[in-house]
């Protein structure tokens, strides 16, 4: 198995755009290539696509011949388009990985993308709803906002987890969303805003919630011998980790712990050969609130059912134990599916490169990336080291 | 400009309702069961698991001799909340609405429905809930569940 590398990140502004699904495209594609100016496109043989409800928001099947074109690239070995919801965008990097570690390619562009947005509200939530099992969880009114809302009741019934802990978490990741251009949420809140933002599904308020969001992402991948034709510091992927479980919501292991984000997490770093004490930063799929909360206590950073306090001791801010979710998470970016994934390794990619402002800047040697989809029955997770 | 003759009204091809006759599913009978008011699933006959939902062949033993058993008609609370924004395209006019885990009363089963009679601040978990079926206008059914007075 070769070693693999990122050599170089694209991304769009996010947020409700006036731009269609190709033209993110071309705009993540612009700042990639921008980034790598020595790349010769002629020489990119794989293309890995990932969007998750591209058939349904952007009315397009086949995505990935589209954005080859958008892109100008004719990959010779292999294209493909991964979907797996939210994960969709780390799923992507994960089998580029796959196919430059084992010598099947040399050099891929991943692209994760997404338009989310389009006139109708209730299409959009109908087509969020069918990320879910349709026809038994569905067809109840259950997509994202109600699921998580399960969660964060089970979690406070059986944890003592309040309201203002959740809310602390939107606080945190809007805070460093105010120091990022590309965010579509860049603005500070309060925690009385938080509790006192709009009802959407209870203990869930609008705030406990990441947005409707337009936005693209991409990286350049190659394996090490090559990464220094395009970089002088590549971030190589040590571990990954992925793990799925379950599909109905009643058929899940359980609501309040995510057996499949511990199995994930333990592969990813009996991988790398590293532990959790060994990052130094972290993004974390905080879709909701209440999940960066259990996802500090499932990756192992405290006692089960502690992640309350881990939040408002400070300790996933800078300066302390596990600096998490610096480019704003998904509350303070908001969450194109597919986009999501390859923007959280970009983060940790621009941050080894000393490419962040410094307001949230922490430099560092290891990073984590986490991605969750659907009802939170599929985990995957990244280990990044800076190279050289 | 030129009238192009576009539909007046956009349908969905689908919904969010499963077909339910033998022509579309080959678990048309949990529909049949639901007109009776009976809430069923399946059990393997050769290994003797109980699965929701109703199944054609068992994931445990790759069995496909499947057996209608009854389920109990009343749970209780697991979990619920209620859907006040968002609601996907054909419940937006329903919102607010209250959703729920339910865990059946005697039984390993739990399934997810909307709770009937109730807004979110008037349940607390562990309360009461019965079987409701709900017809469609077509003509197919639902199940939801109704609160018990406590």
């Amino acid at each position: 198995m070769r070693k693999v590398a990122i050599v170089g990140t694209g991304l769009t502004k996010w947020g409700v755009r006036g731009a269609t699904y190709k033209e993110l495209v071309q705009e993540t594609g612009k700042d990639l290539f921008d980034d790598v100016p020595n790349l010769d496109k002629k020489r990119v043989d794989s293309l890995f696509v990932g969007s998750a409800l591209v058939d349904r928001l952007a009315f397009q099947a086949y995505p990935a011949p589209i954005v080859a074109e958008q892109l100008g690239l004719a990959p010779t070995r292999m294209a493909m388009r991964t979907e797996m919801a939210c994960v969709s965008g780390q799923s992507a990097i994960r089998v580029a990985y796959a196919s430059i570690a084992s010598g099947l390619s040399d050099l891929a562009v991943v692209v994760g993308a997404e338009k989310m947005n389009i006139p109708s509200m209730p299409e959009i939530q109908a087509s969020m709803a069918c990320v879910l099992d349709r026809e038994w969880d569905g067809v109840n009114g259950l997509n994202a906002p109600p699921y998580f809302a399960l969660v964060a009741q089970r979690h406070m019934h059986e944890y003592g987890t309040t309201e203002e802990q959740l809310a602390e978490v939107s606080v945190k990741n809007h805070d460093y969303a105010a120091t990022n251009p590309y965010a579509h949420f860049p603005k500070r809140v309060t925690r009385e805003k938080v509790l006192g933002s709009a009802k959407i599904a209870p203990p869930l308020k609008l705030l406990d919630c990441s947005g409707i969001t337009d936005g693209a992402a991409a990286v350049l991948m190659t394996h090490a011998d090559a990464a220094k034709e395009y970089t002088d510091t590549p971030v190589f992927i040590e571990g990954l980790g992925q793990s799925l479980s379950g599909s109905l919501v009643v058929n899940l292991e359980s609501l309040t712990t995510w057996l499949p984000l511990r199995r994930a997490a333990s592969e990813a770093f009996r991988m790398a050969g590293v532990t959790i004490h060994d990052i130094d930063l972290a993004e974390t799929h905080d879709c909701f609130t209440i999940s960066e909360i259990m996802e500090y206590e499932d990756l192992g950073l405290c006692a089960k059912g502690d992640g309350g306090t881990f939040v408002m001791e400070g300790q996933s801010r800078i300066g302390g134990e596990f600096p998490t979710n610096l480019r704003g998470g998904l509350l303070g970016c908001g969450h194109p599916l597919g986009a999501t994934g390859v923007a959280q390794a970009i983060e940790v990619t621009r941050q080894f490169k000393g490419q962040v402002p410094p307001e949230r800047s922490v430099g560092g040697e290891w990073g984590l990336c986490h991605n969750l989809s659907g009802n939170a029955n599929n985990h995957a997770v990244m280990i990044l080291h800076r190279g050289g | 400009m030129g009238d192009l003759g576009e539909p007046q009204e956009v349908r969905f091809a689908f919904d969010f309702y499963p077909l339910q006759g033998p022509e579309h599913t080959r678990i048309w009978r949990f529909f049949q069961h639901l007109k009776e008011g009976r809430l069923t699933t399946t059990k393997c006959t050769a290994c003797g698991v109980l699965l929701w939902q109703p199944r054609v062949v068992c994931p445990a033993c790759n069995g496909d001799a499947l057996e209608w058993v009854d389920l109990p008609p009343t749970g209780r609370l697991f979990a619920f909340t209620a859907v006040y924004a968002g609601a996907p395209l054909g419940l937006e006019r329903d919102v607010p609405f209250v959703v729920a885990v339910v865990e059946l009363d005697g039984s390993p089963v739990k399934v997810v429905a909307r709770v009937d009679g109730a807004t979110y601040e008037d349940l607390r978990i562990g309360d009461p809930v019965s079987l409701k079926v709900v017809e469609l206008q077509d003509g197919r059914v639902w199940f939801r569940f109704f609160r018990v007075r406590r």
